[in-house]
């Protein structure tokens, strides 16, 4: 049962980022929406069923509100192409939509309690595969996106981010905290380089699956446990610390390259005053990063 | 839904001869005054009390009050966040074995928790709590009487509980509590050798789960000696509205959101009986392996 939801996940991943029909892409959204419900409330657990909700309740209305505002856009231009939505209002209606769909600030209420509620390697999908569909429809509209919005979204998601994921003992939700935070640095780019997204997204999901893999490998489900690491496989639990390091965006680690790029082209599109912000939002889940790193390899 | 009723009698009166009879049927919900709920009260079950909203005091003086009580808790708050979880260190959390939760040493913590018994549903139970010799314990006691209340439907009877208050923060918001460093209840009591049973009851998300209960048997001495017991919380059952449930899951701790404990008595022998209880505490027992003591059966 497990092969057809992960084929059906796959499935409408390939529809969304193939698409150029609206209702292509949302169908590709509604399918991988259902096929994730079941392998979140895999084992019937009354929590489980609870993130399990959550989750398909936000997703729903997300995904009506993305069919909603490119029903406006084909109202007012009469056409359904997904790169030329114009119309203003499907735009904002879509951006909000999309930030339902990612957990960006303010939409991202449901995120830590579905994370904490699935099991890792759920949350390892939910954290990466089911990001890319809609930030591949941002990327697809970026040029008509209203970049006010987005870099607001952008800057509150990297604040709450860090702020709300700092007194945070469930390894789970501190990864949520540190997927919206990340999120805010992919949407503050967007309009101006939607390249720099992507590469930020690739990179975010290549580390945010190795801590989700290691942390399945030693059954970690919260920092207690984490502190155990160091005997059951010492090698993982160094390459563990340099993961998170470059998840924090800490030189010379790859995770820097996409902050940096980010900060540089915010720089020339004369947004100083956003990147300069953005960074030092950053320090706050540099400074729970830290702690994980430091539970995990060096111990108290 | 008996508006509509009400409505379709009328509407098939209306052909024939009958209209005052139509109009007085249409009318009837509005003449006859009743309640839209029913006023029937079980007998010895104590007469209704003045509804909340008419309890409502509207003094100006007063809400102030409250309100800089309410942000005074508020700031606190934010104080205790910026120290570490609960308040306290990270390094506390991630070492701490023992927690005590309850203990009773003045009328304060006393009025954190709730006596009830059958008199509720027209029983003969009495129940009381007071703190014991030198402040240093709470005494429950009391008599359970079986008889049944005469009401026709009801069978049995015979039960006295104490419940704990669910803990609330600043603006009456839920506290939420994370027991997941710990396995073990750990209890100081001195019964008089006749069973109770120890229930946790977890916030509910859906309301179909709020009559869900995690239930376990505390079976006491009665000694003149205290006693320190251990309930491991891998073997508290899963039950709902008194029924034991075929799918068993353990408790999950991590989120033991408004987590109240109850005492319950109910043994069947009518007679008097008496717990005093010094302290209710958490334990971390490293020798306790066991994840769940009963079979979870895997759906596919």
């Amino acid at each position: 049962a497990k092969l057809i939801f992960t084929i059906s996940l796959l499935l409408g991943t390939t529809i969304t980022i193939s698409s150029n029909h609206w209702i292509m892409a949302w169908a590709g959204l509604e399918i991988n929406t259902l096929a994730i419900l079941p392998m979140i409330s895999k084992s019937h657990h009354p929590r489980a069923i609870e993130a399990a909700t959550k989750y398909f309740l936000t997703q729903a209305t997300a995904s009506a509100l993305v069919l909603f505002s490119s029903m406006t856009n084909a109202w007012y231009t009469g056409q359904w192409d997904i790169t030329q939505l114009t119309h203003p209002t499907s735009c904002l209606i879509l951006t909000s939509a999309i930030a339902m769909k990612l957990g960006l600030v303010p939409f991202h209420f449901w995120f830590p309690e579905v994370l904490q509620g699935s099991p890792l390697i759920t949350g390892l999908l939910l954290s990466t595969m089911m990001k890319f569909p809609p930030i591949t429809l941002l990327f697809m509209t970026s040029p008509s996106l209203n970049s006010t919005l987005l870099t607001w979204m952008a800057l509150l998601s990297a604040a709450l981010g860090g702020w709300m994921g700092l007194n945070q003992t469930q390894v789970r939700k501190i990864l949520a905290f540190s997927s919206i935070s990340h999120l805010g640095w992919m949407a503050i780019i967007i309009t101006y380089n939607p390249k720099l997204t992507l590469l930020n997204f690739y990179l975010y999901a290549l580390m945010t699956a190795t801590v989700f893999l290691t942390l399945n490998s030693i059954k970690a489900s919260k920092l207690s446990v984490l502190m155990t690491t160091w005997t059951k496989i010492p090698p993982l639990s160094a390459t563990l610390l340099l993961t998170l390091l470059s998840l924090a965006g800490l030189p010379p680690l790859t995770g820097f390259l996409p902050k940096w790029l980010i900060i540089q082209e915010l720089t020339k599109q004369n947004m100083a005053v956003a990147a300069t912000m953005i960074s030092l939002l950053s320090l706050l889940s540099l400074f729970f990063y830290l702690r994980l790193a430091y539970c995990a390899t060096i111990t108290l | 839904m008996a508006l509509s009723v009400v409505l379709l009698n009328g509407a098939s009166f209306h052909g024939g001869c009958c209209r005052h009879k139509v109009l007085l049927s249409l009318l009837g919900p509005l003449l006859s005054n009743s309640k839209l709920y029913s006023s029937y009260r079980r007998p010895g079950a104590e007469p209704k009390k003045k509804l909340s909203w008419q309890n409502a005091d509207f003094s100006f003086k007063k809400s102030i009050d409250h309100l800089k009580t309410q942000l005074s808790l508020l700031k606190k708050e934010t104080q205790d966040y910026l120290g570490g979880p609960r308040a306290h260190a990270l390094s506390q959390h991630l070492l701490e074995q023992t927690r005590v939760l309850w203990q009773f040493r003045s009328q304060e913590d006393l009025n954190k928790w709730v006596i009830s018994s059958d008199v509720e549903i027209g029983g003969k139970s009495e129940v009381y709590i007071k703190l014991g010799r030198n402040n240093q314990a709470a005494l429950l006691y009391g008599t359970l009487n079986t008889e049944a209340p005469r009401d026709g439907e009801t069978k049995y009877s015979g039960y006295c509980s104490m419940r704990s208050r669910p803990a609330v923060g600043s603006f009456n918001r839920k506290k939420y509590y994370d027991w997941s460093n710990f396995n073990t209840l750990y209890l100081r009591v001195r019964g008089d050798g006749r069973p109770w049973m120890v229930n946790i009851y977890t916030d509910p998300y859906f309301s179909h789960q709020k009559d869900d209960l995690y239930s376990y048997f505390m079976f006491t001495r009665g000694g003149p000696y205290w006693e320190e017991i251990k309930i491991p919380f891998s073997k508290f059952f899963f039950s709902s509205r008194g029924r034991v449930q075929d799918n068993q899951h353990p408790v999950w701790l991590d989120k033991a959101s408004v987590l109240t404990l109850g005492f319950t008595i109910g043994d069947k022998v009518n007679g008097p009986f008496q717990l005093e209880i010094d302290f209710i505490g958490l334990l971390n027992d490293r020798a306790h392996r066991e994840e769940f003591a009963y079979e979870t059966y895997d759906k596919n």
